[in-house]
């Protein structure tokens, strides 16, 4: 094949481009547009606009249905920051993105470790373990459900077996289950919390434990040697000093990733409690506020706020995730 | 491998717990009701036959069926004849738990339509984010222009923001323009996905540009172009994304719990099953972990089907 004078993306590829382009570039151009016009258009309709929108209603008391609003300056926020509701709200929140990261982490990483030092059923594990990231969230929150009924749920039943045995003895809330009865782990607000952030956890880890197990394929083997050569001996002092500080960049992304789940958990706790957040209000997560507030309630404003706040906390997440991916994770 | 068996038993005890919700779902949706309530019959339950109440209840046989039945039963009381009627319908709504519980998933509620709706929606979903996706991504990274910059970086803006954090102002402008309650409403929020453009434009910057200029030689337009040499070579990367976007949205439950009130038609498998939870009485757990398994089940058969491509195409947000 000939080769003329083809302007061509390759030979641009060497910047900046060569003016004898302009022709094409100038196709390019048009052609650029139309190409990325429905992306461009519905990324503002769909993303920034609705943020815009969040942004301004949360300075009013606007409701759906009604024709006119006022603008009631920062009166949504300062209720987000007084009122003992939304005090609930964040502390839910907060406690369940500070339980489930890092045992979802952990959990993940442990168990990507497990696995990836057997060679049989490691597979086999692997399968098993990504089954919860699999599932409808829902539909296992159901099950759950019954395997946490206080009567006939498999987790009572389980422990009711350990009543009368030596077990008793040596685990003081077992004991207090046999005399009395055991938890009503759902209704009972020592426990719900824990119980969702034990599901967050049951349902995430499989993702991070696949992550973690890409990443540790990718540790070169002369790694462990070299450590060994320097005397690392020890299993911990491997993981330490080789393991840990390779799987840097995949534990900068776990964690953001969980994160940014974490703060959306919805599914479990509307599914166990479809009014008003769990046992006096000790679940109540930020994505079941808007809920509850902006749909449920058409209190347009203060759902809005709660976006806005929302927001903020899984921007500034990512942005720090984005600067530790640029400065420090390198190897 | 002995020195190794105290991991297997830590990865075994996890399995347990990984498994458990599971192993109940499957047996509760094998059991009658009396075996849900005392925890007895094992996995798969006893398989004895059982009686529908209330389709005992419905049959239940008033004056005109004991009139149109007396001829079966000639020359006996109207009592006995009812009692003879009542011991055929019990006969005949007895059966085995396992097909009273899966029957009574499809019948109680429209499961299929859901299921149905489950399918039109993701599809429908992950093909119009694919055909907005794809030639913006090839722009992006192929296509020299004035603006691209600029467009690249409010792609990575747009990364910041989930979709399910913005539902609120999503909600009320659907509800604004009166689309609310329809099958656009629980798609139009997730036709664009800034992370489709962004993983496919990182797909495409690999490809030669060679292949480019050679289709460009043959006269292909543009837009030929992206649909006939860049969509061939992205296959691999577009399966990823479309495991990536179906199992997202078939599972979600956030989005279409928000937009879609009332109107069953509509409904998603996960709302199926929350009405279904919503609604249901002692009797009815059976059925209801029926309809649990028959949602979770495609996804799961499928994954274990293709176990590679699920977890290269979930954990793709991973890759860089």
């Amino acid at each position: 094949m000939p080769a003329p004078d083809v302007p061509s993306a390759g030979k641009a590829s060497t910047p900046p481009p060569t003016p004898t382009n302009s022709a094409p570039v100038i196709r390019d151009y048009r052609a650029a547009w139309t190409l990325t016009g429905p992306a461009l258009i519905l990324m503002v309709l769909i993303l920034l606009v609705p943020v815009a929108i969040a942004g301004l209603l949360s300075f009013t008391d606007y409701s759906l249905g009604s024709d006119s609003f006022n603008w009631i300056g920062s009166a949504n926020y300062e209720k987000l920051f007084t009122r003992a509701s939304y005090e609930k709200m964040f502390v839910a929140t907060l406690t369940y993105v500070v339980t489930v990261v890092p045992l979802s982490v952990a959990l993940g990483l442990g168990a990507a470790i497990l696995i990836h030092s057997l060679g049989r059923f490691g597979a086999l594990y692997k399968t098993i373990y990504f089954l919860p990231v699999m599932a409808t969230l829902l539909a296992m929150s159901i099950a759950w459900e019954f395997m946490l009924h206080p009567t006939i749920g498999m987790l009572n039943r389980t422990l009711e077996l350990g009543c009368g045995t030596l077990l008793e003895r040596v685990w003081p809330f077992l004991a207090n289950g046999c005399a009395d009865r055991f938890p009503v782990w759902l209704g009972d607000k020592r426990y719900a919390i824990w119980v969702i952030c034990f599901i967050g956890v049951w349902q995430g880890f499989g993702f991070n434990m696949v992550l973690y197990l890409a990443g540790l394929t990718s540790v070169h083997r002369e790694l462990y040697h070299a450590a060994e050569m320097d005397g690392a001996r020890s299993a911990w002092d491997r993981f330490r000093l080789v393991t840990w500080p390779a799987l840097g960049p995949t534990t900068v992304f776990v964690v953001t990733i969980t994160c940014i789940r974490a703060f959306q958990v919805f599914d479990t706790v509307e599914a166990f409690w479809p009014q008003g957040g769990g046992p006096n209000k000790s679940t109540y997560v930020m994505m079941f506020a808007i809920f509850e507030k902006g749909v449920q309630q058409n209190l347009i404003g203060i759902g809005s706020a709660i976006t806005m706040l929302f927001l903020t906390f899984v921007m500034f997440l990512t942005l720090i995730q984005r600067w530790l991916v640029e400065r420090k994770v390198h190897y | 491998m002995t020195r190794d068996w105290w991991k297997h038993l830590i990865l075994i005890l996890g399995m347990i717990v990984v498994i458990a919700p599971f192993y109940l779902m499957v047996s509760y949706s094998f059991k009658s009701p009396g075996e849900i309530e005392r925890g007895e019959g094992g996995f798969f339950g006893r398989q004895e036959l059982m009686v529908d109440e209330r389709c005992v209840s419905l049959r239940a046989p008033d004056r005109k069926d004991i009139a149109a039945a007396s001829q079966r039963f000639p020359g006996q009381t109207e009592n006995a004849i009812r009692t003879a009627l009542i011991a055929e319908a019990k006969s005949a709504c007895s059966m085995r738990p396992v097909v009273f519980n899966y029957t009574k998933a499809f019948s109680e509620a429209p499961l299929l339509r859901y299921l149905l709706n489950g399918i039109a929606v993701t599809v429908s979903i992950f093909l119009i984010q694919a055909v907005v996706a794809l030639p913006a991504a090839y722009a992006l990274a192929k296509l020299k222009f004035w603006g691209r910059e600029a467009v690249f970086g409010l792609v990575l803006f747009c990364l910041l923001i989930p979709v399910h954090a913005i539902a609120l102002p999503l909600y009320i402008i659907l509800a604004k323009l009166g689309l609310t309650n329809t099958y656009a409403a629980l798609v139009v929020p997730w036709t664009i996905s800034v992370f489709g453009i962004f993983l496919m434009r990182q797909f495409f910057m690999t490809v030669p540009d060679d292949l480019i200029d050679a289709a460009r030689m043959d006269g292909m337009g543009e837009f030929a172009i992206v649909w006939r040499v860049m969509l061939p070579t992205a296959i691999p990367a577009l399966l990823a994304f479309a495991i990536f976007s179906i199992v997202a949205h078939w599972n979600d439950y956030f989005w279409p719990r928000i937009v879609v009130t009332g109107n069953r038609d509509l409904f998603t498998p996960p709302l199926g099953l929350r009405e279904f939870k919503g609604d249901g009485d002692g009797s009815y757990f059976g059925p209801m972990m029926a309809t649990a398994t028959v949602i979770v089940t495609p996804l799961i058969v499928a994954f274990l089907l293709a176990q590679k491509r699920f977890i290269e195409g979930i954990t793709l947000s991973g890759m860089k």
